[in-house]
């Protein structure tokens, strides 16, 4: 996804992970996107930068192919806010997608390092 | 996936609240309002390229795409209605055309026989029946002790099917009270389950109806239709045929109409065994029926090939089983001399016999409206193009504006695809009522609506259409650059030579192919004149024909019948005279057979024939057609069972077996030399059987003398409308007889007329095709040439400016389209000689070099050629210089 710049060492996401952290972050409970951006961030300590524009877009993406479902709340700071929450068929895909990006990682791990130790590289 | 959940609205609220959220936690991190709130957008990026794609995600955008380029493209055809209208009438007319052709070729060339496995399916044929017999196909029809020994083959036609009409025509039936005629067989048990014949409604007959010669009837599912409104409480009903009654049990599948060609089956019985159902309702021949008379080949077979055995095979297991049937009741085995009859199979695939009847006109109708097809299609490309490249300055700007070629070019095919489906869709409705027209003229007006392959057909040509019109675009697409827009004068924008080479070259062709469809049309409709004015031999205005095939319980009865009935019907006002004869004239009826002349076979000279025409003929015959006696007299009430046994000859009769003497007095009779029939009278030739028939010898009995009396063809010569005497004699008939009808009653003329219907119509077609092509060609023409000298503006300006005449300018333009005619009419006139060459055997009465039709093609495509050209010439020359070379 887009960058806004380049000069800092944050990653751009890849095609389709952002997907797959969305639902990662919704399993946590309901939240709106504001709240999962912060905590892609924070989780993965500022590494990846996720654009703000993209994540209301693949929500939507999200809910249209009913993974997760939204519904108007207000925050914790009695704001008016659009909370999203995962579906049934969501868990389901989170599932399914973590187990693909950790076959994924594997196998570029293997190719990468190859003869060396799984994941061992920093 | 088409509605969409979420209004933008919606959308930008979450925005809206994301930014809120994102500043309040900044401010909480220690920014300023103003800092939080800029960090917090700069932070989300474009806000509007996010609304975009919400956007676009939510619908199908091709389809909203689409959307547009056809509300577009209908706003721009709008704007330019007469090239709209041309273009789609065009199309609609060229696609119509060809798709009516087709169904009719697909229905009469291409459809195989309405039943289960037709290719298993095989008609029997002899090479000749054995000496001594009657057929009514020397080729097609076998006896029936053949049939009954073949049908026993089981091991190589399993089953064999016999068929046979009730009357040559039609048959008296009546449901209810009032009588009328319909076209039935009698067939074999075998004849609904052997060819596979669905029976929606009742059922069919099998064996056991046929060996009991039950009184039951199957219909079909058009006499259904048409006579019983399909009512499911047909079954059960009465149905008298020739007075004998009988239960209706079942009703064919729809399309299934027999398995001959031509006529349309309305019922089937089972194989009868009386007097009134003869075979082809024929009166006994000395008191036996087609079943018992071995030497009366009448009944028609098919039969299926039995599981795992080929033609070859079976046909040389039934050979010797045939050859041995063939002369059974004839004395057991062929005469000293005598070549035994062959057995062989036709394919019953397709209706035999179709194919001769209309395949090489409709391949040729198929072939012109192909040659109407490409120039209509050409016009339109010509049109696209010319519209186009009129536009060009509108696409330059479009480009200069953003838009790319790719949607540009897709903006053109959606124009070129609206209007190739609205053409097409006219087109469709067009085809229809030609199709109905051209159904008309194949007599199979039944199963002829558009089936799958028709619309598999026209789709087809509609997908060529639309590629030809999708590439056309494409040039320009490709051509027009953005800054053309800025070098916009016409004279420098428009100097494309290669794009006007085509355009002529174009219209060339479309002349060429105009020259050769007019070359044919007109040889037809020349065909058509002489037809139409070929002398009859005869006075048919004013005669009036009918049949009819009263129930004859004895030879005496049956004359008596005609005597009281030709008495009663020259009483009737308005009635000159009366005669009848067996065989109607002009409809292709006739019986014919070697004949002794003087009591023997007469010489003749090698390679002609002896072959006499005969037919059976009541009182006053000739003088009631208005043919001259020549010689002698005319056949008379006094010609009867008492008197000396007369007959009549015509002049081709005394030129090849009596030359150079008197023929009165001398004899003829059948060639098997037991009668002897003194020539009273010698006629002038006319037509018999058809218009367009050449004379051959012919002898007439008359029907008071001979041994067989059946249906006759009553004719009247009437005053005033022949038509209107059809009520009386309807009466007069149904007064001695409640159950007869008046078979297939008609003028003489319009009898003589359907001889030559095939021709009637495939000149009336030709004509239409050609006509259409003249017009097309007409308005391509003139579309090229406007367009041509509208690009041409500024320079003929110019040089009227430079001092050009009027003259001059017109002449340069005519100078133009006259070189384009010499050039199709080059190429047009060898190729027409091609045309001409193939239609020779549909010709009557002219060359396929006839030097008048082509002189018309020629004349015809030059005048369309020349006031094509006038209208945009004088509009050249009414140009004002100083208007033109001010607009630059």
């Amino acid at each position: 996804m887009a960058t806004q710049d380049n000069n800092d060492d944050r990653i751009a996401l890849l095609q389709g992970t952002l997907d797959l952290l969305i639902l990662k972050t919704l399993l946590l409970g309901p939240c709106h996107g504001q709240g999962v951006a912060r905590i892609i961030q924070r989780q993965s300590q500022e590494a990846f930068l996720v654009d703000h524009g993209s994540l209301y877009v693949a929500l939507q993406r999200l809910e249209d192919k009913n993974w997760i479902r939204a519904k108007w709340g207000v925050s914790e700071n009695n704001r008016k806010a659009r909370f999203y929450s995962l579906t049934a068929k969501g868990r389901d895909q989170l599932t399914e997608k973590t187990g693909e990006w950790r076959r994924l990682t594997r196998a570029m791990d293997l190719i990468l390092n190859p003869g060396g130790l799984e994941g061992e590289e920093a | 996936m088409f509605k969409r959940k979420r209004s933008a609205e919606d959308f930008q609220a979450e925005i809206e609240a994301h930014l809120e959220l994102e500043a309040e936690d900044l401010k909480g991190e220690g920014f300023s309002a103003d800092e939080a709130q800029g960090k917090a957008r700069r932070a989300f990026g474009n806000v509007r390229a996010a609304q975009e794609r919400f956007y676009l995600k939510g619908r199908l955008v091709w389809l909203d795409k689409l959307w547009r380029d056809v509300r577009f493209g209908l706003r721009s055809l709008r704007e330019s209605p007469g090239f709209t209208i041309t273009a789609i009438l065009t199309l609609a007319l060229g696609i119509g055309a060809n798709t009516a052709v087709f169904s009719v070729m697909n229905a009469v060339l291409l459809r195989s026989l309405p039943v289960s496995d037709p290719s298993s399916l095989v008609y029997l044929r002899t090479s000749n029946p054995p000496r001594g017999t009657g057929t009514i196909d020397s080729a097609q029809t076998f006896s029936y002790p053949v049939y009954d020994a073949l049908r026993r083959q089981h091991a190589a036609l399993s089953p064999l099917i016999a068929y046979v009409p009730l009357s040559a025509n039609k048959v008296a039936v009546r449901y209810g009270s009032v009588p009328e005629e319909a076209e039935g067989d009698m067939v074999s048990g075998a004849f609904f389950s052997g060819l596979g014949v669905n029976l929606p409604l009742g059922r069919g007959f099998g064996e056991e109806e046929e060996t009991h010669h039950a009184s039951v009837a199957v219909i079909s599912d058009n006499y259904w239709t048409r006579r019983f409104a399909r009512e499911r409480d047909v079954l059960g009903k009465t149905l008298y045929v020739n007075a004998v009654p009988m239960t209706i049990i079942g009703v064919a599948a729809p399309g299934f109409e027999g398995v001959e060609p031509g006529g349309a089956t309305d019922f089937w019985i089972p194989l009868q065994d009386r007097r009134e159902l003869n075979a082809w309702g024929n009166p006994p021949d000395d008191g036996k029926l087609y079943a018992s008379d071995p030497s009366w080949w009448c009944l028609r077979l098919i039969g299926r090939l039995a599981p795992g055995v080929n033609r070859t095979q079976a046909l040389a297991q039934l050979q010797p089983e045939f050859q041995a049937a063939a002369y059974i009741g004839l004395g057991g085995s062929p005469l000293q001399g005598e070549k035994p009859p062959i057995l062989g199979f036709a394919d019953a695939k397709n209706f035999p016999g179709y194919d001769e009847q209309y395949g090489s006109p409709l391949r040729m109708l198929m072939a012109m409206v192909g040659l109407v097809l490409l120039i209509a299609l050409a016009n339109v490309v010509m049109l696209l193009l010319a519209r186009n490249a009129a536009r060009q300055r509108e696409f330059s700007v479009r480009q200069a504006l953003g838009a790319g070629r790719g949607e540009l070019f897709r903006q053109l095919l959606t124009e070129s695809l609206i209007l190739v489906s609205a053409g097409g869709a006219l087109a469709w409705v067009f085809a229809e009522a030609a199709t109905r027209l051209l159904a008309r003229w194949a007599q199979i007006e039944s199963s002829l609506a558009p089936d799958r392959t028709v619309l598999l057909f026209t789709l087809g040509v509609l997908a060529l259409a639309g590629l030809l019109f999708g590439l056309t675009p494409l040039r320009v697409a490709l051509a027009g650059k953005a800054e053309l827009a800025i070098r916009t004068s016409a004279a420098t924008s428009n100097a494309d030579a290669g794009k006007s080479r085509m355009g002529r070259m174009t219209v060339a062709l479309q002349m060429t192919l105009c020259v050769v469809l007019l070359v044919g049309a007109g040889l037809l409709i020349r065909t058509l004149r002489n037809l139409e004015n070929t002398p009859l031999g005869m006075r048919v205005d004013g005669l009036v024909v009918f049949g009819v095939n009263p129930d004859i319980p004895s030879l005496q009865a049956g004359r008596a019948f005609y005597v009281n009935l030709l008495a009663k019907m020259r009483a009737l006002p308005g009635v000159e005279s009366v005669t009848m004869s067996e065989a109607r004239l002009g409809s292709w009826e006739s019986n014919n057979s070697d004949m002794m002349v003087d009591r023997r076979l007469p010489e003749v000279a090698n390679g002609s024939s002896r072959t006499v025409r005969n037919n059976v003929a009541g009182p006053d015959f000739f003088h009631t057609l208005g043919v001259p006696v020549l010689a002698g007299r005319d056949f008379a009430d006094s010609d009867n069972a008492n008197s000396p046994l007369v007959g009549i000859v015509n002049e081709e009769f005394v030129r090849r077996f009596l030359p150079n003497v008197n023929p009165l007095g001398h004899t003829f009779g059948p060639d098997n030399g037991q009668v002897t029939i003194s020539i009273v009278g010698v006629v002038k030739d006319h037509k018999y059987r058809s218009i367009d028939e050449e004379p051959i010898p012919m002898a007439w009995y008359m029907y008071a003398q001979i041994p067989v009396v059946g249906a006759m063809n009553v004719e009247m010569r009437v005053h005033g409308d022949p038509l209107a005497i059809l009520p009386a004699a309807r009466n007069l008939v149904q007064q001695l007889d409640p159950n007869l009808p008046l078979i297939q009653p008609t003028t003489q003329r319009a009898q003589f007329d359907t001889t030559i219907a095939h021709q009637i119509l495939f000149a009336r077609l030709a004509g239409v095709f050609g006509f259409l092509a003249v017009v097309l060609v007409g308005t391509g023409l003139y579309g090229t040439l406007a367009y041509r000298v509208s690009k041409r503006t500024a320079e003929i300006g110019l040089r009227m400016a430079l001092g050009a005449q009027r003259m001059q300018v017109v002449w340069m333009i005519l100078k133009d389209s006259l070189a384009l005619t010499i050039v199709g009419v080059g190429m047009g006139v060898p190729l027409a000689t091609l045309l001409g060459r193939a239609l020779t055997s549909s010709l009557y009465g002219i060359q396929p070099l006839d030097g008048v039709t082509y002189l018309f093609a020629i004349t015809a495509v030059a005048a369309v050629a020349l006031v094509a050209s006038v209208i945009p010439a004088s509009r050249a020359a009414s140009v004002d210089p100083m208007r033109t070379l001010r607009a630059e």
